[in-house]
């Protein structure tokens, strides 16, 4: 008897299908723009967890800091020495709230991926990549604006000592690179990422679930071997999604980082002075 | 004569894969080859780091997205 | 056998995992909003305080040590002034206590060479005043022993031989006497 959704015959591999995986009814609102499902639900906690970590940081923070305060203060000032600085730098100190919330957000969002219970990386769905690419790309355009006021979108479409007739060709090219490709695959690598983090933990759960249980109980006399066969392969497949879940923190930690960073080297490239 | 009724093969699938695992060679080899530069130079001149590292994640950045492209193709055929 | 994941088949369903679905990006627009605004509005600005906080207590701590320091600095200073006023002192002292060693020999000498000079100017005088009283003596008892020296040789009517004798004699006497 399965304990899971996936339903299969006795003996028989049980078939997933992205849908199963990756689609969530409706909670309330059904059939409006907001409606509201399970993502909405772990979006709002990604939100409350990231801002309890840091108003309890910080927010009755002291001089001399205890553990907790002194971690969330490694992760801001990461954010702000490696990053801005390193980055952008001087110039970059205002944009460190917008990183950080960005870099805490993805972060808790990414971890559900591997929470007991949860299992669903917020950001394992394109809505949220999307929207903070979307963030991303109005904040450097905005910057370069407000740096070079409207110079921006020529120093960022014309390079400087090209002649005429290869700028026919570079202007697309540029355009297309800076203003399109940009915000898709920020949003496309963190979600591709995701999602397959979480297919793969799905198919190593589902597998080992599949050959310990399910299939197993198809071959129910004389089978011996088979079930012996069957048991280790499910053991194989219960430690190599343990050894999953420690990639995916890897995972989900570096791609909170090159999000952040990434924003952090369009946002340099739009306020730097053109050469 | 009968007609040969052919059992029709869904072949979307193996579509999907043979995208993505395409599209995923050049920006493998590419980002490994840049990576490995970029470390060599890291290496060669440790001042520099900090900047090799942003230029490093700008081309990473750029050599990915054709492998993102390719990804969001095998959903889309 | 099926594989294990198999692709959704409608178009419709493939675009549903790429495209965001509108409620999705909603509220993850709504609670990216609200982390945005509370962190920005007040966590951050909470951690720069404590920063500019902790900045300033270290500098504080510094700028205490460094007084701390020349504080130090100034009483090594003085009790180093205060030693050597002290060994000044001392070699004052002793430098007086020599003087007046000195004076104080110098005195005691020529107090002392001055009572070895009276005593010895004393002792002459004595000497001179017993030989004058010795003398003065002497003349008396010489003229007393020439009278009755006289008197003897009146009576005895003595050659100048016998005289002779008598005088020598008595001179022996006198000698063997003193």
């Amino acid at each position: 008897m399965s304990i899971l959704a996936v339903q299969a015959e006795p003996g028989e591999f049980p078939e997933i299908r992205l849908d199963d995986l990756f689609e969530f009814p409706a909670i309330l609102f059904d059939g409006t723009v907001f409606a509201f499902n399970r993502m909405g639900l772990l979006y709002l906690l990604a939100a409350g967890i990231t801002i309890a970590l840091m108003l309890g940081a910080f927010l009755n923070a002291k001089v001399v800091p205890g553990r907790f305060q002194s971690a969330m203060e490694a992760i801001v000032e990461l954010i702000r020495n490696n990053i801005v600085l390193e980055v952008i730098g001087p110039k970059g100190l205002r944009y460190v709230p917008l990183l950080g919330s960005m870099f805490l957000f993805i972060l808790v969002g990414n971890l559900f991926g591997i929470t007991p219970f949860i299992n669903m990386p917020a950001n394992g769905r394109m809505a949220m990549p999307a929207f903070l690419a979307i963030v991303t790309w109005t904040v450097f355009i905005a910057a370069g604006i407000r740096a070079h006021g409207l110079r921006y979108f020529k120093n960022a479409l014309i390079p400087s000592g090209v002649p005429l007739p290869i700028l026919f060709l570079l202007v697309p090219i540029e355009l297309v690179s800076t203003f399109v490709v940009r915000p898709l695959t920020l949003a496309v690598r963190l979600f591709a990422n995701m999602m397959a983090g979480h297919i793969l933990l799905a198919v190593a759960f589902l597998a080992t679930n599949a050959f310990l249980i399910d299939v197993n109980a198809g071959f129910t006399d004389a089978h011996f071997f088979v079930n012996g066969a069957l048991s280790v392969m499910g053991i194989l497949t219960l430690l190599g999604s343990v050894a999953l879940i420690g990639f995916e923190l890897l995972v989900s930690v570096l791609q909170a980082y090159i999000f952040t960073i990434l924003t952090a080297v369009y946002i340099a490239s739009s306020v730097e002075e053109a050469h | 004569m009968d007609p040969i009724i052919v059992d029709p093969v869904d072949l979307t699938p193996l579509a999907q894969a043979l995208v993505y695992g395409l599209a995923a060679i050049g920006p493998a080899l590419g980002i490994g080859y840049l990576v490995g530069k970029a470390i060599e130079s890291m290496a060669r001149q440790p001042e520099t780091a900090g900047m090799l590292r942003t230029t490093m994640f700008l081309g990473i950045a750029f050599v990915e997205a054709l492998a993102l492209f390719g990804f969001v193709l095998a959903f889309i055929i | 056998m099926d594989p294990i994941i198999v692709a959704v088949e409608d178009a419709g369903g493939a675009y549903g995992v790429i495209l965001p679905a509108p409620g999705e990006l909603l509220w993850g627009a709504v609670a990216f909003t609200i982390v945005f605004v509370i962190l920005s509005k007040l966590a951050f600005p909470a951690l720069g305080r404590v920063l500019d906080d902790r900045a300033a207590a270290i500098q504080g701590k510094m700028e205490e040590a460094d007084a701390k320091l020349v504080e130090a600095e100034e009483a090594r200073r003085s009790y180093e002034a205060s030693v050597a006023d002290a060994r000044g002192e001392a070699n004052r002292i002793i430098e007086d206590a020599k003087v007046t060693a000195e004076q104080l020999r110098a005195d005691i000498l020529t107090r002392a060479e001055a009572e070895a000079t009276s005593m010895l100017e004393r002792a002459q005088a004595d000497i001179s005043a017993e030989r004058d009283r010795a003398l003065q003596e002497l003349r008396t008892q010489v003229g007393a022993l020439s009278v009755e020296l006289a008197s003897r040789i009146v009576e005895r009517e003595l050659d100048t031989a016998t005289h002779q004798t008598l005088v020598d004699e008595y001179i022996q006497q006198l000698s063997s006497q003193n």
